[in-house]
């Protein structure tokens, strides 16, 4: 696949003055005035590449350029160097219910933004019925928008804003307005975009959310870009550096990297990757179809024999564990464990069981007797399943009904 | 990877070098938003009103109504001129349509800072939406004045009336690049909601709105007067939809070739509006 966004080398400077001045009589009793201005270096020397279908976080802390960086690639802004090369039309939206007026009704709202996305009257007219049912709003739809929650608001605001046909979709703080559900729902329109090819990079401070859904992180600090890694690794670094789980804390509690981790590491856990049947690493399934899961191990110690592996499923609401499968690895291995020996793991399924809902599956790794813990990866990775049946319960049994019927 | 039917996809690339022309899906969107734009700004305009849309044709009736009290019955300035409560009643529809229009438009992109922003689109777009939301209550007022002045039997209609849409053509240019350069400027200074207020009183008296050009004003200060072109476009529909014994500013003891210049002026308008617009309009987003 190709890449959606090439960015290279783009500066983006604010000239901050230090009284603004926005009257005439000012700039004209002051005509070289230009000088009392200080630069602030918004974005500086930012260089990076997305690939098509790429989910993509960006985080940093107030003021670390990451919504400069998303005008930047919105054209909101424009760069004072370098290059950003889009292949695919861009959402123009960055935020839920641009555009809205609270003096228009729902309908006309939608017509409205509807028009901002690209789309036309005749288009609306097909889709308007399934835009107001989604955002569950069918009685409401002829009410004038400022008599509307600030959540009725959001969801209209979402469920036009997944009608753009862009290839290329910024979200900036998407998730900072609604509640637990509406996120969700709109973390499955994300995953469902990815399958479509699309390419989703959102801008926010919810760690977790970046570690649940994105393929891959970006960290920047006072402009630059200081990490470009998975979403555990960058989380893991900005948590260090904003303090949040400082190494003395993790020092105590006998955690090598980060709080999440433990064990003697003699065999370590170097990836875990959830997969489509067709090979492609998703954060999005659905009940019922196939996927693999796999482990990617390396033995650091002669003393190693032979070693258990177990994934155990967690969902994000508490309940746990959910399931654990167990995989024992004595037939798997050729022989005696060497050091330096390393492999792949794969636990495969036909038909996923579990219903909608998020989980985070962990990782752990035994010695054969299952005495000690060589390495124990908590929440390694998330992912989100949707039952397109929308059915509830916990997970799909499988089962067939069969009647047998006495007169 | 299989791309959906948006119009738009291909490799585009911003702030090097290349861009090519918009292809012809971008306009018809670009189209569809101002059209959506303009007609929900009309919409919110008149709600919440109880007359609702009568309040477009109300008010400049009353603005009307005022005007024609003090300068027609107690200043007799239309004396000597044919027909001037037509006359009056015609050019006041034109200055209220260029005064509204204006003083929106200058708005509509600081009173847009939130959408300008947080969305991407090219920003001519709300500049040409609040224009024609004006449009739209001018195609109203001045409808009904033709039609009911025209029952009544106040205007004198012919071959010379077919130059009235021209006009009308010329005074949506000069709206239109007035409202390119006041609503860029504005974003930066600020000031020029005051000057234009002043500016549009300035014009109302300039441009022969409240009074007839002949005879009333001097003979050696009428070609000046006839170099602002809403004062030239007042006379020309004058000439065109009241009454064919007011003269037409291109007679030869009146502008003469000098009237090219106020058309002049409005091309120039235009294409400065556009030139600065689109000088400031990168950088819209960092001022609002």
């Amino acid at each position: 696949m190709g890449s959606a966004i090439v960015c290279e080398g783009v500066h983006k400077r604010f000239r901050v003055p230090v009284d603004r001045s926005t009257t005439l009589k000012y700039r004209l009793s002051h005509p070289r005035s230009t000088s009392r201005f200080h630069d602030l270096n918004a974005l500086d020397d930012v260089s990076f590449t997305v690939p098509e279908g790429e989910f993509l976080g960006i985080i940093g802390h107030n003021g670390s350029g990451k919504s400069t960086l998303l005008k930047v690639l919105s054209r909101i802004y424009v760069q004072d160097s370098g290059t950003v090369t889009l292949t695919g039309n861009v959402s123009p939206f960055l935020e839920l219910g641009v555009g809205f007026n609270p003096e228009l009704t729902a309908r006309e709202n939608i017509y409205l933004n509807g028009a901002v996305l690209g789309l036309t009257h005749a288009q609306l007219d097909d889709r308007i019925d399934g835009i107001i049912e989604f955002a569950e709003l069918t009685d409401f739809v002829d009410q004038k928008l400022k008599n509307y929650s600030s959540g009725m608001q959001v969801r209209l605001a979402f469920s036009v804003a997944i009608q753009a046909d862009a290839q290329i979709l910024l979200m900036d703080e998407v998730l900072a307005v609604g509640d637990q559900r509406f996120q969700e729902k709109c973390f499955d329109t994300f995953g469902l975009y990815k399958r479509e090819g699309r390419t989703v990079i959102l801008v926010t401070h919810d760690l977790n959310a970046v570690n649940l859904y994105c393929d891959r992180a970006l960290m920047l600090d006072h402009g630059k870009l200081v990490a470009d890694g998975t979403p555990r690794e960058v989380t893991g670094l900005y948590k260090r550096r904003m303090g949040k789980a400082s190494e003395a804390e993790d020092a105590k509690r006998g955690v090598a990297q980060g709080t999440e981790r433990w064990g003697s590491r003699d065999v370590e856990v170097r990836d875990v990757r959830l997969l489509t049947a067709g090979g492609d690493t998703h954060r999005v399934f659905s009940t019922g179809e196939p996927m693999v899961i796999e482990v990617d191990w390396v033995v650091n110690s002669d003393s190693v024999r032979d070693f258990l592996v177990a994934l155990r499923f967690d969902r994000t609401d508490g309940l746990s564990p959910l399931a654990y499968p167990s995989t024992l690895l004595t037939q798997a291995l050729p022989g005696m464990a060497r050091k330096g020996m390393s492999g792949t793991l794969r636990y495969r399924t036909d038909s996923w069981p579990f219903l909608s809902g998020s989980y985070l599956m962990t990782v752990e790794v035994y010695d054969e007797h299952r005495q000690s813990t060589y390495d124990q990866v908590e929440r390694a990775v998330g992912f989100r399943v949707i039952d397109e049946k929308t059915r509830l319960g916990l997970v799909e049994l499988g089962g067939r009904w069969e009647a047998e019927t006495a007169p | 990877m299989a791309t959906s039917a948006g119009s738009a996809v291909g490799s585009e690339q911003i702030g090097g070098a290349t861009s090519s022309a918009p292809p012809r899906g971008i306009i018809r969107r670009h189209a569809n938003l101002t059209r959506e734009l303009a007609i929900s700004q009309f919409k919110v305009k008149y709600t919440g009103s109880v007359l609702g849309y009568v309040w477009s044709l109300l008010k400049p009736m009353m603005m009307f109504g005022m005007t024609w009290v003090v300068f027609e019955k107690l200043f007799h300035t239309g004396k000597g001129s044919a027909n001037f409560t037509m006359q009056l009643l015609l050019a006041m529809v034109m200055f209220t349509f260029f005064s509204d229009c204006t003083s929106q438009a200058m708005n509509s992109i600081a009173s847009n800072g939130n959408m300008i922003r947080k969305a991407y689109f090219p920003r001519h777009i709300l500049v040409i939406a609040a224009t024609l939301t004006s449009l739209m209550t001018f195609a109203i007022n001045l409808s009904l004045i033709v039609v009911v002045a025209g029952l009544l039997r106040q205007l004198d209609l012919g071959l010379q009336s077919l130059v009235f849409p021209l006009l009308l053509v010329e005074l949506y240019a000069l709206v239109l690049g007035l409202s390119l350069l006041l609503s860029s400027l504005f974003v930066i200074y600020r000031d020029l909601g005051h000057i234009w207020e002043v500016g549009t009183q300035l014009m109302l008296y300039g441009s022969m709105v409240v009074y007839p050009l002949i005879p009333l004003v001097p003979i050696r200060l009428r070609t000046l007067i006839l170099m602002n072109p809403l004062g030239q476009m007042v006379e020309d529909a004058r000439h065109a939809m009241v009454s064919t014994s007011i003269k037409v500013p291109w007679a030869a003891d009146v502008a003469g070739p000098l009237y090219l210049v106020p058309i002049g002026i409005v091309v120039g308008l235009l294409v400065l509006g556009i030139v600065v617009f689109n000088k400031l309009m990168p950088r819209f987003a960092e001022y609002l």
